[in-house]
């Protein structure tokens, strides 16, 4: 089957049952999304559908009706996202291993909102766990993107 | 607790056969559509109903791996604009697809999955509150009676009740059966239990 | 391969720590040198002036922080300490992971591993630590743990760094024909300011490494530190916030094939009967092949793809053997919590006499409690996983791990080829918490990748094997028992405290034949070295008989003593009626460290000031891993249960590297380990684990985390370590918090079985 990925057509063959993490992952190798659990419960292989955030390790191939976007797709040629670059100036990562997830659902809580209060913020990131616990720094990136996008940045 | 269940089965199974048999039959007497209106409550007020059917605005989880009924993880909630889709940046479509998730507490799916209308709480509710809140327009969506038989027979995400994927017990008996006896019991006057 | 590797010589960096210890075993073999790892490895117009520095012809630097990343930071602590002394700043250079080398010893790890509390700097006290540190250098452990990295690395990374420094300063005299000392370093390269002339390290490079190590290092002073105390760009943040594929998981090689395993989840048993037909048919499926080490028994299956694995494991038919522990939570329990009140103890603190001391006590003067923590699961976001390649005679192995030289060594022996021939790769790590100082997900992928007829093999665990195949944290049952004296602080404390042995726990899967020696001072780590001066006062530990397999997770003994102890003096403070700050100010006076902690945290939290309806604080102190760490955390009552509001933290560490990095440490330790206090436990079903995923063994999100202030003080005159300490005060703040805002006092974790939480 026919797949966009980061506006990119992408050939995958592949039983339609197998998760879209995992046909990103092993057939297209694209490695950004990331295993944690396997039944949507950590965020780590966070994607978007038509810019809907949803969790690929539970999504059917078969059921992918829309143009996918992962965290390689959102940066421009020369410039990163302003959540990343957000991210980078609060220095937000330690493992890192949670934080695309982290960043896919922040794109997409900032295309809805621009101007997320804190509970906004905690509304849309709770189904994104870090156990390293950068939750803070999370919350402060995504004060600082919602500003720096808001700048034209 | 075997024999209690026995006789809750069996007692479903003789108003479904019931159902089957006099449906164009005339109206039931006044005992036999309370005892509709059991059945029916027993499945409007199983988990795979009433977890979504929530009073605030958190759905719950109950199950065998979770111990006493809970809070959906994850500060999953109605939605800030009450649409009852989820928020911003954690939709329920986040995770919850067309189909049930194959995967032992993977998340289960249908078509259009969100939480119920506030107003149309069932988690908690006795039968003779959720007899009423059936009953009554403002709570109901706007329904007759045959329109909410025809959306308990005909909606996916109603349906999934009772085919809630492995893991997870059903709802009792099937959606067309309580199509039935939803049927039954409006032309039987509808009565409701008394608390 | 270029032949300079062969024409470089080596500087042999000696630490003071090693020349002492010497005397313990022996000079010769102490100061024997390791090679240099990076000698194999150099690429064309390459060169390296020790085990640290690389510095290429095109002006490339590259810098080896020898120890795991697993989120701590350690990366960019470790580069910083070189880059310091080249004069470089962070974005100049590269850093790199390096190869498995027993060059890498971590030193530091073992020397608190002694007898001896981290206050007490006696000659023995010392002499012991040195030695220990020295047992590090010579079994070669290139290990991450113990919160050790940056205080191993802090006099060995500079000295590499100003070592090669030097070398490329007197090649720059020799080239320039001026003396040494009228050159600088600036920015990366030799500069000669009367002649307006410089050259850069790469120009120098061959010449340097032809040139002599220095016979001794002369280390910037503090004052002229420019990296070192501020806080550095993460050298890793790029890589983290585009979604790089830097971690185990995201190997890929040509050919590569996929797997999992299906591991017994009844520890040690074995298959009784199986049937892998229905599995092997599965499609996409290669091979299913059994899989058996000292870790357990259980079934590897090879795939073309992980998800192909992942279906075929789940339609493997099997059924295990018998538990040979208890088959569940409550006979577990009783095992631990009858070795607490029966089981003969060895007082790791015994100061005064605590039975004299108990004799005669009133009992309205006695305080007894229990207190009980459960087994607990590291979770790292990163599932367990290990890529092997075993291809004409050598072994490859690519995997997020905390112990390179051990799996070396281990996974040679499994593969039958020569350890010069096996190679492991240590990538980045998605979360460890002593996790991955483990070798299953190693020893695992080695024994597939012998039946891949030479292709790599990548093994990706399921979150359910990762959560029921794990080296837990012990559960652990402490008796407490305190005589209160007339002005309500404590004369005589007796604390017994058991759990099984983490020791034991770990000889049982690497070395079987060998069996544990002495006490394991990690039952009681975190209660037998408190800074506090009691009269009669005494902490007694006690292996438990399981064999649930244990290991370190995040501060180990500390993260449940660190909850005994501190909440059990909350305990003796509302009993006595003293404020607990008070009462630690009486009874940490002799360690001014520790006081001048407990008054940062204290005024910081505005802690004499009473808090609000509906709103209450509560106070702990752990001294752990090196430093002080004091917390107070508020928490309100809320119609959904109880809000963590904010908490405050005072941590000396002696000598701060890195600000930035040691709050983030900070802040990540405390929520690991209010994590786990407010949710999480590891219990057992049928021989096995009960929890699975996260939706069962969860862990704080977001919406639940407090906001967090921080100090750093330094006024301690040693350095101390940073990833676990946040962990252990973080319990028993919570707890006593909610003491001071219900009146209840909860000694079991987790606390959620009792109180709601928002």
């Amino acid at each position: 089957m026919r797949l966009t990925v980061n506006g990119r057509p992408v050939e995958i063959e592949a039983d339609p049952e197998m998760p879209l993490l995992w046909a990103l992952r092993d057939i297209a190798g694209i490695l950004g999304p990331k295993f944690g659990c396997g039944i949507a419960a950590c965020g780590a292989c966070t994607v978007h559908v038509d810019g809907t955030p949803v969790r690929s390790c539970a999504l059917p191939l078969g059921q992918v009706n829309g143009a996918v976007t992962t965290i390689e797709g959102i940066a421009s040629e020369d410039r990163l996202h302003p959540v990343q670059q957000a991210w980078l100036e609060e220095q937000v990562a330690q493992c890192g291993y949670c934080q695309a997830g982290q960043i896919m659902t922040a794109v997409a809580l900032l295309d809805e909102i621009p101007e997320p209060t804190d509970q906004d913020i905690d509304n849309a990131m709770g189904g994104n766990l870090c156990r390293c616990g950068t939750y803070p720094k999370i919350r402060a990136a995504i004060h600082k993107a919602a500003a720096l996008k808001l700048a034209g940045l | 607790m075997s024999s209690a269940t026995t006789l809750l089965t069996a007692a479903a199974i003789s108003i479904f056969a019931l159902g089957y048999a006099s449906a164009q039959e005339p109206a039931l007497q006044p005992g036999e559509a309370l005892a509709e209106w059991a059945g029916i409550y027993a499945v409007l007020s199983h988990p795979r109903c009433a977890n979504c059917h929530v009073e605030d605005d958190r759905p719950r989880w109950s199950g065998p791996h979770y111990g006493a009924t809970r809070v959906h993880g994850f500060n999953v909630q109605r939605g800030t604009d009450g649409s009852g889709l989820g928020n911003p940046g954690l939709r329920c479509t986040t995770c919850h697809f067309e189909s049930n998730s194959k995967d032992l507490h993977g998340p289960p799916g249908a078509e259009n999955w969100h939480l119920a209308p506030a107003e149309m709480v069932w988690w908690q509710k006795s039968s003779a509150q959720i007899c009423a809140q059936i009953k009554d327009p403002t709570r109901n969506g706007g329904r007759s009676l045959e329109e909410i038989a025809r959306h308990v027979r005909d909606d996916k995400l109603v349906g999934w009740g009772w085919e809630p994927g492995a893991g997870r017990e059903p709802a009792p008996g099937s959606a067309e059966e309580t199509y039935l006896a939803l049927e039954r019991w409006a032309d039987a006057g509808a009565p409701c239990p008394v608390e | 391969m270029s032949r300079l590797g062969k024409i470089t010589r080596r500087v042999f960096l000696l630490g003071s720590a090693a020349v002492a210890g010497g005397v313990a075993v022996g000079y010769w073999y102490v100061n024997r040198p390791y090679d240099n790892p990076l000698d194999a490895q150099l690429s064309e117009g390459e060169t390296t002036f020790n085990p640290y520095v690389k510095v290429g012809v095109d002006n490339t630097i590259t810098i080896i922080a020898p120890r795991a990343e697993m989120g701590q930071g350690i990366s960019t602590t470790l580069a910083a300490l070189v880059a310091e002394e080249l004069d470089m700043t962070l974005d100049m250079v590269r850093v790199e992971h390096g190869p498995a080398s027993h060059a890498y010893y971590n030193s530091a790890m073992l020397e608190e591993g002694g007898p001896f509390n981290f206050f007490d700097e006696g000659f023995v006290a010392d002499t012991v630590r040195s030695a220990l540190g020295t047992v590090g250098k010579v079994l070669g452990l290139q290990a991450t743990g113990g919160s050790a990295s940056t205080r191993d690395g802090f006099d060995r990374m500079r000295q590499a760094g100003a070592a090669a420094r030097m070398m490329l300063v007197d090649a720059a005299a020799a080239r320039l024909n001026v003396p040494a000392s009228e050159l600088i370093v600036e920015n990366g390269a030799v500069v000669h300011e009367a002649s307006n002339r410089s050259l850069t390290y790469g120009e120098l490079a061959l010449d340097a490494a032809k040139g002599s190590p220095p016979a001794s290092v002369e280390l910037k002073p503090r004052d002229q530190w420019k990296l070192l105390g501020k806080s550095q760009k993460r050298v890793d943040m790029l890589d983290k916030v585009t979604g790089a594929p830097i971690f185990g998981v995201d190997v890929s090689l040509p050919e590569m094939l996929f797997g999992t395993v299906l591991m017994s989840p009844v520890f040690g048993a074995k298959p009784v009967s199986q049937d892998l037909s229905r599995a092997e048919k599965m499609p996409g499926v290669v091979k299913i092949v059994p899989l058996s080490t000292t870790y357990g028994h259980g079934f590897g299956v090879i795939a073309e793809n992980t998800w192909a694995a992942f279906r075929a494991a789940e339609a493997i038919e099997v059924e295990w053997g018998q538990p040979e522990n208890p088959s569940d939570t409550e006979g577990l329990v009783e095992v631990i919590a009858d070795a607490a009140a029966r089981g003969e103890g060895s007082a790791l603190r015994d100061d005064g006499d605590v039975d004299i001391a108990f004799a005669d006590a009133p009992q309205e003067r006695v305080l007894e409690a229990e207190y009980r923590v459960p087994y607990l699961s590291h979770t790292p976001m990163e599932p367990m996983n290990a890529t092997a390649r075993l291809k004409d005679g050598v072994l490859d192995i690519w995997a997020p791990n905390q112990m390179p030289t051990l799996i070396r060594w281990f996974c040679a022996d499994l593969a039958g080829v020569p350890q010069e021939n096996t190679h492991v790769h240590t990538t980045s790590m998605g979360g460890a918490f002593g996790r991955r100082g483990e070798l299953d997900y190693a020893l695992y992928a080695t024994l597939m990748a012998k039946e891949a007829d030479g292709r790599p093999v990548k093994v990706t665990w399921t979150r359910e094997e990762d959560t029921r195949h794990d080296a837990y944290r012990p559960a652990a049952v402490g008796r407490f028992k305190a005589r209160l004296g007339e002005d309500g602080l404590p004369v005589a404390v007796d604390m017994r405290i058991a759990s099984q042995s983490i020791m034991e726990s770990i000889l049982r899967r690497w070395f079987p034949s060998m069996s544990a020696l002495g006490p394991d001072k990690t039952i009681t780590d975190g209660s037998h070295n408190q800074p506090y001066t009691i009269p009669n006062y005494r902490v007694s530990a006690i292996a438990a008989p399981l064999t649930i397999p244990v290991g370190f997770l995040r501060s180990v003994g500390c993260s449940y003593n660190g909850f005994f102890h501190e909440a059990f003096m909350d305990e003796i403070a509302a009993s006595g009626k003293v404020d607990p700050i008070e009462m630690r100010r009486q009874l940490m006076a002799d360690y001014p460290a520790a006081l001048a902690v407990v008054n940062k945290v204290a005024e910081m939290s505005r802690w004499a000031e009473p808090s609000p309806p509906g709103r209450a604080k509560g106070f702990a102190f752990t001294l752990s891993f090196g430093s002080w760490v004091g917390q107070v955390i508020e928490i309100a009552e809320t119609p959904s249960g109880i809000r963590l509001e904010k908490m405050w933290i005072a941590a000396d560490v002696g000598t701060a590297l890195d600000p930035g990095i040691i709050e983030a440490q900070l802040t990540s330790g405390a929520i690991y380990g209010l994590s786990a206090a407010m949710g999480q436990a590891v219990t057992f079903s049928g021989g096995a684990v009960e929890q699975s995923n996260f939706h069962d063994f969860d862990a704080m999100r977001m919406f639940q985390c407090p906001t967090f202030e921080v100090a750093i003080l330094e006024n301690y005159h040693r350095m101390g370590g940073v990833g676990e300490i946040g962990t252990p005060p973080a319990a028993p703040a919570l707890a006593n918090a909610i003491f001071a805002l219900t009146g209840k006092r909860i000694r079991f974790l987790p606390l959620d079985r009792e109180v709601e939480f928002a």
